[in-house]
C-alpha cells in the first residue's frame, strides 16, 4: 500500500514538474539569450520575466486578420501549438519525465515536420510576400536541417539498439550503458549532442543563419512568417516557438549530460539538475554566439549545415561500424 | 455462402456489365448518370465479393468456349489479390461517385461512348490481371489493360499535346509488354508451365527473365530511368482516369512482382541490389522534379513516380533480408510495400480527383492561373489538404504509417545486418528518405499554398465555385479512408500480416506488431488543440483589416510569391541535377526605379529526355527510314515479300 502511494505521489510530483517547466523553461531561455547579448553590448537587458509580460500584453490586445486568409490562418497557429505541446510531452528532453506513450524518433521528426507544417500553410494564408518567401526560406532550411537531425538521433539509436528515443536516454543506466560505455561512447553523444545544437540554430531560425532581431523583414525566416499575426494569435505562435526551442536545447544538453555520465559516474538527482542547468548553458552560449557571430549569406547557409551533416555522419557512421548492441 | 459462387458470380457481373456498356454505348447519347451507378454498383459489389470469400483461397479454369485457343483462362482469388481487389474496388467507387459532376465540365471535349466502353474494358482488365493465374491470362489481361487505358488517355485527342502523350504512353506500355512476353516465354522454355505457381526463380538460370520482368514491370508503373511517360499521360488525361491509372495502375506491376517474382522466391543479389537502388533513386527524382512543376497534374505525377520508388525500395530491402535469414525485417518491409501500395493508392487517386474538381471549376490546372480558392471551394481545399498531409506522411494520416514501417525496417537492418557495406547502404537509405520527406513537404506546401490560399491569380479562380455534391462526396469518401487508415494503422498492420500470410505462398512469416499508439496521439494531439482554441481564439476580439501592405498601397496578386519562385532557393540547390536556370530582364527607361516590365523565365531541362531518350529514339528512326525502302507501294514487290517469305519458311521447317 505504502509503495502504491509513494509511486503516485511520485508520478504526481513529475507532472507537476513537467508542466510547470514547460511553462516556465522557454520564456526564461528566451530572456537568458537576450540579457546574454545584453550584457556583451553593456546594456542592462530585459528583466527576468519580460517574455511573460510580452505574451500577457499580447493576450490582452486584440487581433488584426487580413481579409485575403481563410481559416487556416488561426488554425495553424492552434494546431501548431498542440502538435508542439505533443512534442514536449512525448520527446525526452528533460531528465524527469512523467510517462509517455511512445517516443519513437521517427515519430518525433515527422510531428516536427507536422508544426514546420502548419506554420508554413499559416504563413502563405494572407498573400504578402513577406510570408511567402519566409516560407520558401523555412521550407528549404527545413530540407537541409532535417536530414543532418535524422542521422542524428539515428545514430543515437543505432550505438543504443533501439529507435525509442526514452530507451535510448535511459540507455547509460542499463546493462552495458553508463561509465561502463568508456570515452568511444561519450565521443558518439558529444557529436550528436553538437549536431543537434547546430541543427537547432538552423531549425529555430537564429543566428547565423537568420537573425530575428533585424527590422528588415525582407531577410528573416521566421519574423516573416509570422508578420501577420497579431494579438492572442501572435502569443501562440511566440510560445510554440519559444517551447520548440526549449525542446531542441534541451535535447542536445541530454546529450551533452550522457556523454558526461559515460566518462563518470552520475546520480539521478545530478541529472535532473544539470538537464536545466544545460538548457540555460545553451541559452547562453547562444547569446553569446549571436553576439560574435555575422549572418550568413542566404547562398553560404548550406555549407553551414554541411558542418552540422558532417558531424551526425560521423556520429552515425561509428555507430553502424559498431553495430550496437543487439538486444 | 460458397465463396467460389461469389467469386463466379462477381466475374459474370463484370464481363455482362463491360458488354452491357459496350451495347449501351454504341448510342450517341450516353447518360454519363446512368454508367457511373453501374460502375458504383459492380464496385460495391466487387467490395461485397471480396469481404465475402473470407480467407479461403479459390481457384477457377474456364471451361471450352471460353478458352484462348487451346488455354484455359485460369484464376485465382487468395489473400493477396483479395486485398487488391478491395482497393481497386473502393477506387472504383469513388470514381463512380465523381464521375457525373466532373464528366459534365467535360461535354464536348470527350465522347461518352468512346470513353465509357474504354473504361470498363479498363475496369474489367485490371479485375483480371490481378486474378490471372497463369502468364497467358495475365499477359491478355494485360494488354487490354494497356490499350484501353491508351485510349482514355487519348480521350481529348483534338489537343496536339494529348496527342503526343498517348503516343509516348503507348510507345512506354508497348516496351513493357514486350519485355514481359519475353521474360515469360523464357520462363516457359525453363520450366515448361504457364502456370505462375511452378514457377521457381531461386534457380540459377531464371536471373535474365527476372531482369526482363522486373524491367516490363518496372517501366509500367513508372520507375526511375523509365517515368518519362508518366508526367505526359497523367496530366492528358481526365481526371478520373488519372485516378485510377496511378491509384491503382501504377500497383498492379507491384503486385506482379510481388506475385511472379518475390513468391516465385527471386533470390539473386544482382536484381536485388538493382531495384533498391532504381527504388531509392526514382524516390529522390520523382520528389525533386514534382518541386518545379507549375502544372498540377503534372506535379503529383512526379509524385507518383517518388513514392512507387519508396514501394519498390521496401520490396528490395524485404528481399535482401529474406536473404540475410532475417525474417522479421523481411516481414516488416513487406508489409511496408503492401501498405504503401494501399495508402498510396487512395491519397493518389483523391488528390486527383481534388485536382480534377479544381480544373474543372477554376478551368485551369496551371499554379500561375490559381489561388485563393480557400473561400471559394473549403470542401475541396480540406479533402485535398489531407491528402497532401497524408502524401507528406505526417503523422496521424495513412502516410506517415506505411513510411514508418519502412523507415523501421532499415533502421533494423542497419543494426542488424552483417556486411559493413550493406549497413552503409541501409544508413544512406535512411538519409536519402528524410531528405526525400522534407522535399514531398516543401512541394505539397506549395501546391497547397499557391492553388488554394493567398489571392486569386486568374479571373477564372476568382469565380470558381464549390464542386457538386457528388464530386465532394468521392473526395470526403476517400479523405475519410485517409484518416481512418491512419489512425487505426495498428489493427489494419496486422490485418495486413494476415492477408499476406494467408496468400497461396505466404510472403510474411510471423505477425508484426506496429508500436506506436497512433489513435492515442490523434486524440492527444485534437484535444489539445481543441483546449487551447477554446481557452484563446474563440473569446478574442478580431478585426478585419488588408494584408500589410508596407504603405505602398493595395497588394496584387502579382506581388505574391509565385509557384516558381516558392521553389526557387530549393531549386538552385539541386541545379546540377534539374539543368535549372532563371533569367530576368527588366526593361523601362528608368528601369532601376520605375521599371516597366519585368519578365522572369525559369528553365528546366529533363536530362534523361534530351541526353538520351532523343537520341535514341533519333537513332531509330534513322535506321527505320532504311526499313522503309521495304515499303514501295508496289503490290508485285508485296506478292514477291509473300512469297519469298513463305519459301523460306517451307525451307526452314524442312531443315529443322
Amino acid at each position: 500500500m505504502n509503495d502504491i502511494n509513494t509511486d503516485v505521489l511520485r508520478s504526481c510530483s513529475h507532472w507537476i514538474l513537467f508542466v510547470s517547466s514547460i511553462a516556465i523553461l522557454p520564456p526564461v531561455c528566451l530572456t537568458l539569450i537576450r540579457k546574454t547579448k545584453a550584457r556583451l553590448q553593456s546594456r542592462i537587458g530585459p528583466p527576468l520575466l519580460q517574455p511573460f509580460y510580452d505574451l500577457i500584453k499580447l493576450c490582452r490586445k486584440s487581433e488584426t486578420v487580413s481579409s485575403t486568409m481563410s481559416g487556416m490562418f488561426r488554425l495553424a497557429s492552434v494546431a501548431g501549438l498542440a502538435t508542439i505541446i505533443l512534442l514536449a510531452w512525448l520527446t525526452p528532453w528533460l531528465s524527469y519525465k512523467p510517462w509517455s506513450p511512445s517516443a519513437d524518433l521517427f515519430l518525433i521528426i515527422y510531428l516536427f515536420a507536422l508544426a514546420r507544417v502548419f506554420s508554413l500553410l499559416g504563413a502563405l494564408d494572407s498573400g504578402s510576400a513577406f510570408g511567402a518567401f519566409g516560407a520558401s526560406r523555412e521550407v528549404t532550411l527545413g530540407l537541409l536541417v532535417e536530414p543532418a537531425l535524422m542521422l542524428g538521433l539515428v545514430a543515437l539509436g543505432l550505438f543504443c539498439g533501439s529507435s525509442d528515443l526514452r530507451m535510448i536516454f535511459s540507455y547509460p543506466q542499463t546493462i552495458g550503458g553508463g561509465a561502463a560505455a568508456g570515452a568511444g561512447a561519450a565521443g558518439i553523444w558529444l557529436l550528436v549532442g553538437i549536431a543537434i545544437l547546430l541543427a537547432s540554430l538552423i531549425e529555430l531560425s537564429r543566428m547565423p543563419v537568420d537573425d530575428p532581431t533585424t527590422h528588415l523583414e525582407l531577410t528573416m525566416v521566421h519574423e516573416a512568417m509570422v508578420l501577420e499575426a497579431s494579438g492572442r494569435n501572435l502569443a501562440l505562435i511566440e510560445f510554440a516557438h519559444a517551447l520548440r526551442m526549449s525542446i531542441f536545447f534541451g535535447l542536445s544538453a541530454q546529450c551533452f549530460v550522457h556523454a558526461l555520465a559515460s566518462v563518470c559516474r552520475i546520480n539521478t538527482l545530478t541529472q535532473g539538475i544539470l538537464s536545466v542547468v544545460g538548457i540555460f548553458g545553451i541559452a547562453i552560449f547562444v547569446g553569446v554566439l549571436e553576439s560574435l557571430a555575422v549572418k550568413l549569406q542566404w547562398r553560404k547557409v548550406p555549407e553551414f549545415v554541411a558542418y552540422v551533416v558532417s558531424m551526425s555522419l560521423l556520429a552515425a557512421f561509428v555507430a553502424a561500424g559498431n553495430g550496437g548492441i543487439k538486444l | 455462402m460458397n465463396s467460389q459462387v461469389v467469386f463466379l458470380e462477381s466475374l459474370f457481373l463484370l464481363v455482362s456489365a463491360a458488354v452491357a456498356a459496350f451495347a449501351l454505348s454504341h448510342k450517341s447519347q450516353v447518360s454519363d448518370k446512368a454508367m457511373s451507378y453501374l460502375l458504383c454498383a459492380i464496385a460495391s459489389f466487387a467490395i461485397a465479393a471480396s469481404f465475402l470469400g473470407g480467407s479461403q483461397i479459390v481457384g477457377y479454369e474456364t471451361s471450352a468456349p471460353l478458352m484462348l485457343g487451346v488455354f484455359p483462362l485460369t484464376f485465382l482469388l487468395d489473400g493477396l489479390s483479395r486485398f487488391f481487389l478491395l482497393l481497386l474496388s473502393a477506387i472504383l467507387f469513388a470514381i463512380g461517385l465523381f464521375s457525373p459532376g466532373y464528366l459534365s465540365h467535360l461535354k464536348g471535349k470527350i465522347s461518352g461512348g468512346q470513353y465509357w466502353i474504354a473504361f470498363f474494358l479498363l475496369a474489367l482488365s485490371m479485375f483480371g490481371v490481378v486474378l490471372s493465374a497463369d502468364a497467358i491470362t495475365f499477359i491478355v489481361m494485360w494488354e487490354v489493360m494497356s490499350l484501353s487505358s491508351a485510349v482514355l488517355v487519348a480521350s481529348d485527342h483534338t489537343h496536339q499535346s494529348v496527342q503526343k502523350s498517348a503516343l509516348i504512353y503507348l510507345g512506354a506500355s508497348r516496351t513493357a509488354s514486350g519485355l514481359l512476353c519475353g521474360g515469360f516465354l523464357w520462363m516457359h522454355s525453363l520450366t515448361g508451365s504457364w502456370n505462375f505457381a511452378s514457377w521457381n526463380f531461386a534457380q540459377h538460370q531464371a536471373i535474365f527473365p527476372a531482369l526482363l520482368i522486373l524491367l516490363g514491370f518496372c517501366i509500367k508503373s513508372g520507375v526511375w530511368p523509365f517515368h518519362i511517360w508518366l508526367p505526359y499521360a497523367y496530366p492528358s488525361a481526365p481526371a478520373t482516369v488519372t485516378a485510377v491509372m496511378s491509384g491503382f495502375m501504377s500497383k498492379i506491376p507491384i503486385y506482379g512482382l510481388i506475385r511472379i517474382l518475390i513468391q516465385g522466391g527471386l533470390s539473386s543479389p544482382e536484381i536485388i541490389n538493382l531495384m533498391f537502388v532504381l527504388g531509392a533513386i526514382s524516390s529522390f527524382w520523382g520528389v525533386l522534379f514534382a518541386l518545379v512543376q507549375n502544372d498540377l497534374k503534372r506535379l503529383l505525377a512526379y509524385s507518383s513516380i517518388e513514392n512507387i520508388g519508396l514501394i519498390l525500395l521496401s520490396l528490395a530491402i524485404s528481399l535482401k533480408a529474406r536473404a540475410a535469414s532475417l525474417p522479421l525485417i523481411a516481414d516488416v518491409a513487406m508489409v511496408a510495400a503492401i501498405f504503401h501500395c494501399l495508402n498510396h493508392g487512395a491519397i493518389k487517386s483523391l488528390l486527383f480527383l481534388a485536382a480534377g474538381s479544381v480544373d474543372a471549376m477554376a478551368h485551369s490546372r496551371d499554379l500561375h492561373r490559381l489561388g485563393g480558392l480557400a473561400k471559394r471551394m473549403p470542401w475541396t481545399m480540406a479533402c485535398f489538404f489531407i491528402g497532401a498531409f497524408s502524401i507528406c506522411s505526417i503523422p496521424p494520416l495513412n502516410g506517415f504509417a506505411s513510411k514508418w514501417l519502412l523507415y523501421q525496417s532499415l533502421f533494423k537492418s542497419t543494426l542488424l545486418f552483417g556486411s559493413y557495406l550493406d549497413r552503409g547502404l541501409f544508413l544512406t537509405a535512411i538519409c536519402l528518405l528524410s531528405a526525400v520527406g522534407a522535399l514531398a513537404i516543401a512541394v505539397f506546401v506549395k501546391a497547397m499554398g499557391v492553388v488554394f490560399l493567398g489571392m486569386s491569380r486568374s479571373h477564372t479562380a476568382e469565380h470558381a465555385v464549390e464542386a457538386s455534391p457528388g464530386m465532394l462526396c468521392a473526395q470526403v469518401l476517400l479523405a475519410a479512408c485517409c484518416a481512418g487508415m491512419g489512425v487505426f494503422a495498428p489493427s489494419l498492420v496486422s490485418q495486413i500480416t494476415k492477408i499476406a500470410s494467408s496468400s497461396t505462398r505466404p510472403i510474411t512469416t510471423a505477425p508484426i506488431d506496429f508500436a506506436l499508439p497512433i489513435p492515442l496521439l490523434a486524440a492527444t494531439l485534437f484535444a489539445t488543440a481543441l483546449v487551447i482554441y477554446l481557452l484563446f481564439l474563440q473569446s478574442s476580439k478580431v478585426r478585419t483589416f488588408k494584408t500589410w501592405d508596407c504603405g505602398f498601397g493595395p497588394l496584387t496578386a502579382k506581388t505574391q510569391a509565385s509557384s516558381d519562385s516558392f521553389a526557387q532557393p530549393l531549386a538552385r540547390i539541386f541545379r546540377p541535377f534539374l539543368k535549372y536556370e532563371t533569367k530576368a530582364t527588366i526593361s523601362g527607361r528608368d528601369r532601376r526605379h520605375f521599371p516597366e516590365q519585368i519578365n522572369v523565365e525559369v528553365k528546366i531541362v529533363s536530362i534523361l529526355e534530351s541526353r538520351v531518350y532523343l537520341p535514341c529514339l533519333a537513332v531509330i528512326s534513322y535506321l527505320a527510314r532504311g526499313l522503309a525502302k521495304l515499303q514501295a507501294g508496289s503490290i508485285h514487290l508485296y506478292l514477291v515479300y509473300v512469297c519469298s517469305t513463305l519459301i523460306i519458311l517451307l525451307a526452314l521447317g524442312t531443315v529443322l
